[in-house]
């Protein structure tokens, strides 16, 4: 009988081995266990997840090695994948109920979070200095504070601007200082793409129309979303007439045609960096990639204005955040809150980190990193200088649903620029169109 | 009537014997189940399980954050009625299953065709013509064939060597659904190699008997081969069918179901909205049309089957 219990032991046992060996089986059967219980006193495990490259990966962990040094009461699991799949990731885990306790978020999907109550308001955090945010000015966290409550902590941050080709500006004597108008840009491409013949246009939109539109709109006090987050917030005319000015400058050569745009962009590269195009949209971190590919040297400016404009188009936004997941117990709330404010604050770290995600939010992280950063490096925490002092009106997180309705902006400007649709249909068929996914 | 000397013999009656059977045969099938039981578990906690929720998901508005809600039909009717792009994506699928398949069972069977010579060394070029079955459907690949047709790709190269216009394959609706259809019908091994499987098996007196009737060669191909062969293309249609249908990858990392969604195939469609959009209870609905979808085009092949498929 004995034996026969034994047998059936065996089998069981090793079926469930397998199952959890199984792909989709249970995950992380020790954090449970390890963190969650005995977390009163002595050690706090936390887990952390973050999107990246290889690069961002060594220098995070390098990072959290020396968190674990100073807080020996800490440990911190790492998770960490690419774009794609961490987004998979995250919310079978949210599904499940098992966020990371540190989790870094995109602008675009916070919104869901919060909505979902899925991250912890840190004001009390902040208020207590858990989560110091002394040096930190507040456009730095405009876009992440709703509603009084602040949801995340800029990991590093970004302002859209303007890529250019310093040599070929200096070749054919442009000046565009801060301020200057898409009139004067456009001008000046018209005579560079003359001259330098077939093959060459002025101003490549880099497939990032729907963000040059959203800085465009705010300059008439319009933002790409209403308020409740039902609809679009700008005017019919305003689509309109930033269109006109994208396709005008398609046909009249100045701006980089489509399919070429879109290829480039595709393979990764960059037309500025190929010198088949002078200036281009781009995050201003994207300058530090950019410059690796080019032989000329390139440089930062502000975004083009609308002439009619009345506001500021600019504004600083996280390029990433770090958002604490509000359904871990409150020990590891309390770990990840240090984990934060370390990244924010802390010296070494920030040397380790080379402000890779970003230009850091505190004034004297920046101010150490100076001299010790690359020069390109340097060149984007400048440029977050100009930038903080032009910003205009902090800018709202897009919605939920902002995915969905930036596919539908980029479909829709595909059929304009391929003469599919006209301006006015193209504007009617979009407003209608993100419409009926926010109200979904 | 027996006595208690004959108490061993008494256990023994034919009762015992059938007992003792039926108790030895449920202690066989439970060792059986239980050795299987890793495959059970597998299939009914992998499988059957998430294909149920799915079903249920389909009927609800489902975001992965927050807990599903009741809708009943209206993912059903929303796509059917309000979606655009899922019909565009079942334009895009249809061309793409008719045009690439009987192109590539087409190619497929020409090279059979060849390789059934039986000369020397055809092993090794079987072999070898196998390969991109394997690998077709990789990742490696479909970032290979991106290359090869990007904007200063190999093809272009080549193209603009010759002097000729280079193509935008990715700005151009056909010549993006072109790549595709390459892809698929360069993917050729595997019914190739049943293909040459069903040639070896039509018996050479057939050809002979053909040969002294005065047939030629195309006639014996057209009256012998493609007749003793079409349980073979019968096969080969249906698996086909089914694996075009479900493309996938080629054309998420190729393509990305550009330009303006002329290659949005239903499964990338699909994975869009799942986890791009996280509407997984409007991609449950749609994962299940899918498979209604692939049902009806494999009873249809089968219905049609008797008409032209020969067992003999």
């Amino acid at each position: 009988m004995l034996r026969k219990w034994k047998k059936w032991a065996t089998v069981s046992l090793l079926t469930l081995i397998a199952a959890g060996c199984s792909p989709g089986g249970p995950e992380e059967t020790s954090e449970a266990g390890a963190g969650g219980e005995g977390s009163g006193k002595g050690q706090t495990t936390i887990r952390f997840s973050w999107w990246g490259n290889d690069e961002r990966h060594d220098l995070t962990q390098e990072m959290l090695d020396l968190f674990e040094e100073e807080h020996p009461d800490i440990t911190v699991e790492a998770e960490f994948t690419g774009w794609d799949s961490y987004w998979e990731r995250l919310t079978t885990q949210a599904a499940g109920d098992n966020l990371p306790a540190v989790v870094q978020m995109d602008n675009s999907k916070l919104t869901e979070y919060i909505s979902n109550d899925l991250a912890l308001d840190l004001n009390t955090m902040i208020e207590e200095g858990t989560i110091n945010m002394e040096d930190v000015n507040d456009v730095y966290q405009d876009m992440l504070v709703v509603d009084g409550n602040t949801y995340a902590i800029s990991g590093g941050s970004n302002g859209l601007a303007t890529i250019y080709n310093q040599d070929l500006f200096e070749e054919y004597n442009i000046n565009l200082e801060p301020g200057y108008t898409y009139e004067e840009l456009g001008q000046e491409m018209a005579r560079v793409s003359e001259a330098e013949g077939e093959g060459f246009w002025g101003y490549d939109f880099v497939k990032a129309d729907y963000e040059t539109f959203r800085h465009y709109a705010r300059q008439f006090d319009q933002h790409f979303y209403n308020e409740e987050g039902t609809g679009v917030g700008f005017e019919k005319q305003v689509l309109q007439d930033f269109l006109t000015t994208v396709t005008t400058w398609i046909d009249e050569g100045i701006a980089t045609p489509y399919d070429v745009t879109a290829e480039v962009n595709e393979s990764g590269e960059s037309m500025v960096a190929n010198e088949e195009a002078a200036i281009a949209s781009a995050a201003s971190n994207g300058l530090v990639g950019v410059q690796t590919l080019a032989e000329a040297d390139l440089g930062l400016n502000v975004m083009p204005t609308a002439a009619d404009g009345e506001k500021s188009g600019n504004w600083v936004r996280p390029s990433m955040s770090f958002m604490i997941s509000s359904n871990v117990s409150e020990a590891k709330q309390e770990a990840a809150a240090e984990l934060i404010d370390f990244i924010t604050n802390n010296e070494e770290a920030n040397q380790i980190l080379r402000a890779e995600r970003g230009v850091p939010i505190a004034s004297d992280i920046r101010e150490s990193l100076a001299g010790e950063v690359d020069p390109t490096v340097q060149e984007t925490f400048e440029f977050l200088e100009v930038l903080e002092e032009r910003a205009g009106d902090p800018e709202p997180l897009p919605p939920p649903g902002e995915s969905e309705v930036r596919a539908a902006f980029d479909r829709m400007l595909e059929s304009v620029k391929y003469d599919e649709m006209s301006i006015e249909e193209g504007v009617d068929s979009f407003v209608q169109e993100a419409e009926q996914i926010l109200n979904q | 009537m027996k006595t208690s000397e004959t108490l061993t013999e008494k256990e023994i009656t034919p009762e015992f014997v059938e007992k003792e059977r039926k108790r030895r045969n449920l202690r066989e099938s439970l060792t059986g189940y239980a050795m299987i039981s890793p495959w059970l578990l597998g299939f009914f906690g992998l499988i059957i399980g998430p294909m149920i929720y799915s079903f249920i998901l389909s009927f609800t508005d489902y975001d992965m954050l927050s807990a599903p809600q009741w809708t009943g039909f209206s993912n059903y009717v929303e796509l059917f009625t309000n979606d655009p792009r899922f019909i565009q994506s079942l334009q895009a699928t249809f061309t793409f299953v008719v045009i690439a398949i009987p192109l590539k069972l087409a190619f497929s069977l020409f090279l059979a065709l060849l390789f059934n010579t039986g000369r020397k060394g055809s092993g090794i070029f079987t072999t070898i013509y196998y390969v991109p079955s394997i690998i077709g459907g990789s990742v490696a690949i479909s970032v290979v064939w991106r290359q090869m047709f990007g904007r200063d790709g190999a093809v272009n190269t080549i193209l603009d060597a010759w002097g000729l216009d280079t193509i935008s394959f990715f700005g151009n609706s056909s010549a993006a659904m072109s790549i595709l259809v390459i892809l698929i019908v360069w993917q050729f091994g595997a019914p190739m190699i049943i293909f040459l499987a069903g040639l070896r098996q039509i018996p050479d007196d057939l050809y002979e008997a053909a040969s002294v009737d005065g047939a030629g060669i195309v006639r014996k191909f057209i009256k012998v081969t493609i007749p003793m062969l079409t349980p073979i293309i019968f096969f080969n249609l249906v698996m086909e069918t089914i694996n075009g249908f479900m493309t996938f990858t080629q054309a998420f990392l190729i393509t990305g179901g550009g330009p303006r969604d002329s290659t949005l195939f239903y499964a990338v469609y699909l994975y869009e909205v799942a986890f791009e959009f996280l509407n997984m209870g409007y991609a449950s609905a749609m994962a299940w049309i899918l498979l209604v979808i692939i049902g009806a085009f494999t009873l249809l092949i089968f219905k049609s089957s008797t008409f032209w498929v020969h067992y003999d």
